[in-house]
C-alpha cells in the first residue's frame, strides 16, 4: 500500500517583487510504500530540503501534489495544518531541535501536549518507546546535560510518540560522532522493522546505505534510484558511492534525463 | 580609509538597529526635555518672586536632582540592553578584521550622533513645552501671574552639562566592555545555555514573612502618629519581601505548578510555565524593580492628588473660622475682656463686620489611657495617648447659652473616637460622667484628626485649677497652660479678610509690649484661613506638580524597561518558537502563548503594586490625616483613577510590545 505519493512536484522561488525566479524542484514524482525506509540523496542545492519541507507541509509547491494516505496535504487549510502535521508526521532534525527549557521527557511529550492528551495517556505511550530507545534512565534530564547521541534518541522518541504514519528525518546523523551515528542508524532499522515508514534526507552514504531504497535528486528532479533487494550494507554502500561518482562526473546541466 | 567611513557606519548601525535605538533616543529626548523644563521652572523669576515660593524653589530643586539621578541610572540601564544586543554585530566586525580601536571609533560616533541629536531635539521640545507646563504649574499653585515666552539659559546649560556627562560615561562603559570582551564572546552575545534555577525555599519563606509583617503593620496600625513612625518600617519590609518573593517565591510557585501534572501538561500552561521559570531567573529583580517603582509612582501621584483636591476640606478642618486668636495664660493671669476688645477694635477699624464669634478658655493636654485610668505620659510616646480638653460649666453656658447642672467631680463629656467610661480616674482622682454630649461647640482642635480627644465640661473653676495644678506637677516643664481662644467669621473678600487678620495680629501682638499679662510663645498665634489657603495651595500645588511630573517620568521609564525586556527576550525565544512550530504548534497557538507570556510579565508587577497599595491604603489615609486630609473616599477614588490611568498606559505599551514580539518570533 502506498503511504506517500509525490506527483509532478514543481517549486519556483521568486524574489519579493517577482524579479528572479529560481527553480528548486522541476518535476519530482515518486511514492513510498507503507513500511518502507527511503533515503533521498543529493548535493547541496539539489532541492532535497525543499522537497522535504513540502512533504512536511511547511512549504507549498508551485504545482503538483503530495498525497499522504491518499489525502492531499497541499490543500489542507492553514488552520488544520499544525494538527495534521502533529498527528501524521514525525520529525527528526540534524540539530535535534530540543528545547532547553524542557526536560527530555517534556520535550518528548510536547506534540502530545499540543494535541491535548492527559498526563496518564502520555506516560503510557512513553514507556515502551523510552525503553526501546534506551533513554529511560536519563528521561528527566535536560538537553544540556546529555550527549548528542542521547539528544537525538530523545528527538526520535518525540517523533515516534504520536505514532505517525511517516517519519521525516532531515540529515539526522549530521551532528553526531561515528559511534552515535551507528547507534542511531541501527535504531532506525529497528523501528523500520517494527513497521514504521521512514523518509530520510541525507548527505551521508553510510546513512543512506541502511535504507531499503535510495533516491538521487539532482537539479530538481529524481535522477536515479537504487533498491536494496538483498544487498548487505557494504554492498549498498559501494553501489551508492558508484552512483554518486557517476552523478558528479556526468554533466546533466540543461536536461536531467538519462 | 575615507574620513567619513566611521560616521557613515555609525549612522547605518543606528538605522539598522532602529527597533532598539528608536525607543532609546526617544527616552533620551524625553528625559532631556523634562530635565530642562524642571530647571526652567526652578529658576523662573516670576514664580520665585511670589510669596511662599521659597519652599517651592527648594521642592523643585529637589525634583531637579531626582530627575538628574534618575536620568543617569535610566539611560545607563537602557544602554545596557542596547549593547548586549549589539555584541554579536560588534564581534562580527572584530572577526572580519576590525581592530578594537576601530570598533571604539564606531561606538564613539554612534554616541556623538545619538547624544547631539537627542540633546538638541530634547532641548527644543523642552523649550516648546516649557510654557505649557509652566501654565499648568501656576494653575496648580493658584498663582495669577502672566509670563511671556522665555528660554532659560540656566536650564540649557544644566541640561547640556548633565547629559554630555551621562553620554560620556555611557560611552566609556561601552568601550570598557568591548575592551574586556573576546571576539568569540562578542559573537555569542548573551546566548549562553542556562540551567534550570533551583528552588530557594528559605528565601521564599523569609520573603513571605517580610511581606506579611509589612502588610500586618500597615493594616493594624490605628493611630496616625504611630503610622508616621512605622510607615518606613513597613515600606522597607515590603520592599525586601517583594525582592525576595519575586526572586525565590515566583520560582517556587512555578515549580509547584509544574509538579501538578494535570495542570502542567495542558497546552496553555505547558510552554508558558517552563518558559516563565527561565524568565523569572533572569528577570525577577527587574520585575521587582518595576513593581516597587510602580508602587512609588502610584502612592506619590495619588497622595499628592488627594492632598490637592482635598485642600479645601483640609482647610475647613484645620481652620474652621476665618480668624482664630489664641493666647496662653501660662502662669500669668490675662485679662480676656481686654484682649477680646482689642480684637474687636482691630476688626471694626478695618471696616469688617463679624458674622460669628466664639471665645472661651480651656485646658488641654495629652495623657496615657490605661484600663479606665488616665496617667501622665512620657514624651514622644504616642501609642495609646489621648487628649483631654477641659472647660468649665460657666464657659459652656457662655458658648452655647445652655445651663447645666453638675457639681463636684461630675462631668459632661463628648469624644471624637473612643467614648469615655462612665467613671474614669485622672491623676488618681475619680470623675463621674453624668451625661454624654452629642456635639461640642469648639471642635477646631487639630489633634482631633489624629488622636482620641475627649471634651470634658467641669463643674467649676476650682476643679479646673485643681486639674491644672496636678498636671503642672506631673509634667513639669512640659506641662500645658490654659488657653484663651477667640474664633471669628467675618465678611469681605479674601484679601480684605487677610488684611483684617493682619490687623488683629498686630493689635494682639502690641499688647505684649504694653501689657506683660499676655505672654507670647508658640502657643500664641493669630491664624487667618485665607492666608493659610494660599500657603496650602502653594505647598500642595507644588507637591501635586512634582508628583505628576515625576510620576510621568517614572511611568515612561517602567514601560520602556518592560519594552526592552520583552524585545530582547523575543530574540532569545525566536528559536524556541521555531522548534515548537516544527513540532506542530500552530500560528494561533504561538500567538496565544506569546500573548499570555508577555501579559504575565507585564502585569504581574502592576498587580503586585496594586496589592501593595491596597495593603497600604489604610496606613496612607492615616498619614494623610496628619496632613489634615480626612476624606478617605476622595483618596480611594484618586487611587483608583491613578491605577486605571497607569494600567491603561501600560496596556498600550503592552499591545505594542506584544505586536513587535510576535513579529520577532513569528
Amino acid at each position: 500500500m502506498e503511504i506517500l505519493n509525490v506527483n509532478n512536484l514543481k517549486k519556483v522561488y521568486s524574489s519579493r517583487f517577482g524579479g528572479n525566479h529560481v527553480l528548486a524542484l522541476k518535476n519530482v514524482s515518486f511514492s513510498v510504500e507503507k513500511g518502507e525506509y527511503v533515503a533521498i540523496m543529493g548535493e547541496s542545492g539539489s532541492g532535497k530540503t525543499t522537497l522535504l519541507n513540502i512533504i512536511a507541509s511547511l512549504d507549498k509547491p508551485t504545482s503538483g501534489e503530495v498525497l499522504l494516505n491518499g489525502k492531499s496535504i497541499v490543500s489542507i487549510k492553514e488552520k488544520e495544518i499544525s494538527s495534521f502535521r502533529r498527528n501524521n508526521l514525525g520529525f527528526v532534525f540534524q540539530d535535534f531541535n530540543l528545547l532547553d527549557t524542557f526536560s527530555l521527557q517534556d520535550n518528548i511529550f510536547l506534540p502530545l501536549v499540543l494535541s491535548g492528551k492527559s498526563y496518564n495517556e502520555m506516560s503510557t505511550c512513553l514507556k515502551p518507546i523510552a525503553t526501546k530507545l534506551g533513554i529511560s534512565n536519563i528521561i528527566s534530564k535536560y538537553p544540556y546535560e546529555v550527549s548528542g547521541g542521547e539528544k537525538q534518541r530523545a528527538a526520535v522518541a518525540r517523533a515516534l510518540i504520536t505514532n505517525p504514519k511517516l517519519i521525516l528525518a532531515d540529515e539526522p546523523t549530521g551532528a553526531l560522532d561515528s559511534h552515535s551515528t551507528d547507534g542511531l542508524l541501527r535504531m532506525f532499522n529497528e523501528i523500520n522493522n517494527d513497521g514504521q515508514t521512514i523518509l530520510m534526507v541525507t548527505h551521508s552514504v553510510q546513512a543512506a546505505s541502511r535504507a531499503k531504497r535510495v533516491l538521487f535528486i539532482k537539479d530538481g528532479e529524481v535522477f536515479h534510484q537504487i533498491y536494496r533487494a538483498n544487498r548487505s550494507h557494504e554492498e549498498m554502500f559501494a553501489k551508492i558511492s558508484d552512483t554518486l561518482t557517476i552523478l558528479a562526473t556526468k554533466d546533466t546541466r540543461g536536461d536531467g534525463h538519462e | 580609509m575615507n574620513n567619513l567611513f566611521f560616521p557613515k557606519l555609525a549612522v547605518n548601525t543606528i538605522k539598522k538597529n532602529g527597533k532598539f535605538y528608536f525607543p532609546y533616543i526617544l527616552t533620551c529626548i524625553g528625559t532631556i526635555a523634562m530635565f530642562y523644563i524642571m530647571c526652567f521652572i526652578e529658576s523662573n523669576e516670576g514664580i520665585n518672586k511670589m510669596p511662599g515660593a521659597d519652599s517651592l524653589e527648594q521642592m523643585m530643586e529637589l525634583g531637579t536632582i531626582v530627575i538628574a539621578i534618575f536620568a543617569a541610572i535610566f539611560l545607563f540601564y537602557t544602554n545596557s540592553f542596547l549593547i548586549k544586543r549589539r555584541k554579536k554585530e560588534l564581534g562580527l566586525y572584530n572577526i572580519l578584521g576590525m581592530e578594537k580601536q576601530h570598533i571604539a571609533k564606531i561606538l564613539f560616533y554612534e554616541t556623538i550622533i545619538v547624544g547631539i541629536f537627542s540633546i538638541i531635539t530634547g532641548l527644543l521640545f523642552g523649550i516648546l513645552f516649557s510654557k505649557l507646563i509652566l501654565l499648568i504649574y501656576t494653575k496648580f499653585l493658584s498663582f495669577k501671574v502672566t509670563f511671556g515666552f522665555s528660554v532659560s539659559v540656566y536650564g540649557i546649560k544644566s541640561s547640556l552639562f548633565l547629559f554630555s556627562a551621562i553620554f560620556l560615561l555611557i560611552l566609556l562603559s561601552n568601550l570598557f566592555q568591548i575592551k574586556l570582551a573576546k571576539p568569540i564572546e562578542l559573537l555569542k552575545g548573551g546566548s549562553v545555555g542556562e540551567k534550570e534555577p533551583k528552588t530557594k525555599l528559605i528565601t521564599a519563606i523569609i520573603g513571605t514573612i517580610c511581606l506579611a509583617l509589612g502588610y500586618y503593620i500597615a493594616i493594624t496600625t490605628e493611630s496616625p502618629l504611630s503610622a508616621l513612625s512605622l510607615f518606613f518600617v513597613a515600606v522597607i519590609l515590603v520592599i525586601i519581601g517583594t525582592y525576595l518573593l519575586f526572586n525565590a517565591g515566583s520560582i517556587a510557585l512555578l515549580k509547584s505548578l509544574k509538579k501538578n501534572k494535570n495542570y502542567y501538561y495542558q497546552t496553555k500552561h505547558f510552554t508558558s510555565i517552563s518558559g516563565m521559570i527561565y524568565r523569572m531567573k533572569q528577570n525577577a529583580t527587574g520585575l521587582a524593580n518595576i513593581c516597587i517603582l510602580s508602587t512609588m509612582v502610584l502612592v506619590m501621584v495619588t497622595g499628592t492628588m488627594s492632598l490637592y483636591i482635598g485642600a479645601e476640606d483640609a482647610l475647613k478642618n484645620r481652620y474652621p473660622y476665618d480668624i482664630t486668636v489664641r493666647k496662653s495664660f501660662q502662669d500669668k493671669s490675662i485679662d480676656r475682656d481686654k484682649l477680646l476688645q482689642s480684637v474687636l477694635d482691630a476688626i471694626s477699624s478695618q471696616g469688617r463686620s463679624i458674622k460669628k464669634i466664639n471665645d472661651y478658655k480651656y485646658l488641654s493636654f495629652s495623657v496615657s489611657y490605661d484600663n479606665g485610668q488616665f496617667i501622665a505620659n512620657s514624651q514622644n510616646q504616642y501609642g495609646n495617648s489621648e487628649v483631654l480638653t477641659f472647660i468649665t460649666a460657666d464657659e459652656y453656658t457662655h458658648l452655647t447659652g445652655k445651663t447645666i447642672d453638675i457639681t463636684g467631680n461630675e462631668v459632661l463629656a463628648c469624644s471624637n473616637k473612643r467614648e469615655l467610661d462612665n467613671t474614669f480616674s485622672l491623676f488618681d482622682k475619680t470623675y463621674t460622667v453624668s451625661d454624654k454630649l452629642e456635639s461640642f461647640p469648639m471642635t477646631s482642635d487639630f489633634a482631633m484628626f489624629l488622636m482620641n480627644v475627649h471634651f470634658v465640661v467641669l463643674s467649676n473653676d476650682v476643679v479646673l485649677s485643681q486639674i491644672l495644678n496636678e498636671q503642672l506637677e506631673a509634667y513639669g516643664d512640659h506641662a500645658s497652660w490654659p488657653n484663651y481662644e477667640v474664633s471669628i467669621d467675618i465678611d469681605g473678600t479674601d484679601d480684605e479678610k487677610i488684611a483684617c487678620a493682619q490687623a488683629v495680629d498686630n493689635a494682639t501682638r502690641d499688647k505684649v509690649k504694653d501689657d506683660n499679662s499676655i505672654g507670647y510663645r508658640y502657643v500664641n498665634y493669630t491664624h487667618s484661613r485665607q492666608m493659610r489657603a494660599k500657603q496650602f495651595y502653594t505647598l500642595y500645588g507644588g507637591f501635586l506638580f512634582l508628583g505628576l511630573f515625576l510620576g510621568t517620568l517614572f511611568m515612561m521609564a517602567t514601560a520602556l524597561i518592560i519594552y526592552y525586556k520583552q524585545i530582547s527576550e523575543g530574540y532569545d525565544d525566536k528559536e524556541r518558537f521555531e522548534i515548537m512550530q516544527k513540532v506542530g504548534m500552530s500560528h494561533d497557538e504561538i500567538k496565544a502563548t506569546v500573548r499570555s507570556q508577555v501579559l504575565k510579565v507585564f502585569f504581574i508587577p502592576i498587580i503586585a503594586a496594586a496589592i501593595h497599595i491596597a495593603a497600604a491604603f489604610k496606613m496612607i489615609t492615616k498619614l494623610l490625616a496628619v496632613m489634615n486630609l480626612t476624606n478617605v473616599p476622595l483618596f480611594f477614588w484618586c487611587t483608583l483613577v491613578t491605577l486605571l490611568v497607569f494600567a491603561a498606559v501600560y496596556g498600550e505599551v503592552y499591545t505594542l510590545t506584544a505586536k513587535i514580539y510576535y513579529k520577532i518570533v513569528g
